[in-house]
């Protein structure tokens, strides 16, 4: 095959489409990857038997890096996705990853993403929030009783191991919600510190 | 002027290296904590153990020595005089301790085959009276709340929702969802599960439910007060609540707690299944 001498120029829209798209298909492999390492990998590379939750690092990181007016949805989406897939109860999963999207984009607006440590505080927060309550409407909705000292354990657990696995994921992070950033928001001139 | 920059660009370069290298000794040391939070948590008593064992062979060894000392010194080491004779001694017994031993592992080999063979003969005169289907678990849960699992047979296969799910060593759960090609067992240790076991001695009736934090044990409160509960006593299904059909092997009951007000005694019920090994099911569809 020749190679045709008039290559057609694209567009500035249609790179930035192409880009979405790229960026769409990429968070779409990213939730599966996840998935399969949650339910496969975390089987026996557990802490005391208590897995992470790597789904809630992705959509806070959607938040932080496209904006919450993309994020909630998605995270909607996942753990609608979620639920239907494993989950014992539909809904619940849904409306918090939704909120740690709308979370995400607010903590875009009032802190720096460029410090490790404010990201990882980000990441233990959300944890935490999630966590609790779940946690809660499970026990409310299904009549159990609490269980503190139980629930304190796998909460500090999941939380530590949530942050360590961000530690170690965050250069990728870092590059891949840059090129997000560029994609779906107008460009900054003002970059933020603190 | 010119000089100033260059230095100031390679002082930048150099620092940007610097954080560079940095980060990827932070990522090596969090990868490395990782791990050894999870061997840690995940290694067993056993194995610990046998680490321990040439620590404590040292110890013990200077310990003789120390001891032999002692009575050298104090003089009583009449114990010693026939030393030549004790060793040959020593040599004989342990030939045959080792022949006992061989004899011992093989008889442990032919008690294990009868066992196994004895396991298949029982799991199928114990579930004759149903008609079960057998399915492959696929997929554990993904939070650390709820205890569901995923299993290969759905609509097609015969299994609707409320079905029996167990394995060869007794209740697993029931079915809550169905696919076509799949199914969603909620097991009897999530915490929103309940099921009512009857206690092969005493007959008496105890609701038992799963505990947050493990994979093996059911809490069971709320017990009656005129009810007899004892450790070790088998808990079966009693076939109330509409589930679970009657007579299926649950679990023993490990441990009584006793409070100082009756009523609000609890025990804890060890799990026939081992939740963590689970591969294979039957579903009782009739």
């Amino acid at each position: 095959m020749s190679v045709s001498p008039k290559v057609p120029k694209l567009s500035k829209k249609k790179v930035s489409n192409l880009k979405k798209t790229i960026s769409i298909l990429g968070i779409i492999i990213t939730f599966f990857i996840l998935y399969f390492l949650q339910i496969d990998l975390f089987n026996w590379f557990n802490i005391a038997g208590i897995k992470p939750n790597l789904f809630i690092v992705l959509v806070l990181c959607l938040g932080l890096f496209i904006g919450r007016k993309y994020a909630a949805p998605i995270g909607f989406i996942i753990g609608i996705y979620l639920d239907v897939l494993a989950g014992s109860q539909i809904g619940i999963s849904a409306l918090m990853y939704a909120a740690i999207g709308f979370l995400g984009g607010y903590f875009d607006k009032n802190f720096s993403k460029d410090s490790k440590i404010t990201i990882l505080l980000m990441v233990a927060g959300s944890t935490l929030l999630y966590e609790t309550v779940v946690y809660i409407y499970t026990i409310a909705r299904n009549a159990i009783p609490l269980e503190f000292w139980g629930f304190i354990k796998i909460v500090l657990i999941e939380t530590l191991f949530n942050v360590l696995l961000t530690i170690i994921l965050y250069p990728l992070i870092r590059k891949t919600g840059y090129f997000f950033e560029e994609t779906f928001k107008q460009k900054k001139f003002l970059t933020r510190y603190f | 002027m010119n000089d100033l920059i260059k230095y100031k660009k390679k002082g930048m370069a150099s620092k940007m290296r610097k954080d560079k290298k940095n980060t990827i000794v932070g990522i090596i040391i969090t990868i490395l904590i990782l791990i050894f939070l999870v061997a840690v948590s995940n290694i067993k008593v056993d194995k610990i153990s046998q680490i321990g064992n040439p620590f404590t062979k040292f110890v013990n060894n200077i310990q003789n020595g120390m001891v032999y000392l002692k009575n050298r010194v104090a003089g009583n080491d009449q114990f010693f005089i026939n030393v030549d004779e004790m060793k040959q001694e020593n040599e004989n017994l342990k030939k045959e301790n080792s022949q006992l031993e061989q004899s011992l592992r093989e008889l442990e080999i032919l008690k294990a085959e009868n066992a196994t063979l004895r396991e298949y003969v029982n799991l199928t005169d114990k579930y004759t009276e149903y008609s079960t289907y057998p399915a492959y678990v696929i997929q554990t849960d993904i939070s650390n709340y709820s205890k569901t699992i995923i299993i290969n047979a759905g609509k097609k296969d015969g299994i609707d929702v409320n079905m029996t799910v167990i394995s060869d060593k007794g209740l697993v759960g029931h079915v809550i969802s169905v696919t076509d090609d799949t199914a969603k067992v909620q097991t009897i240790i999530d915490t929103s599960s309940t099921v009512t076991g009857t206690i092969s001695t005493t007959r008496d009736s105890i609701v038992a439910r799963g505990v947050i934090d493990s994979n093996k044990e059911l809490k069971a409160s709320f017990i009656p007060t005129e009810a007899n509960i004892l450790e070790g006593d088998m808990l079966e299904t009693s076939g109330i609540g509409g589930i679970y059909p009657k007579g299926i092997h649950i679990g023993t009951i490990k441990k009584v707690v006793n409070t100082k007000n009756i009523t609000n005694r609890y025990a804890l019920i060890e799990t026939a299944v081992d939740f963590g090994k689970l591969e294979t099911v039957l579903v009782i569809t009739n």
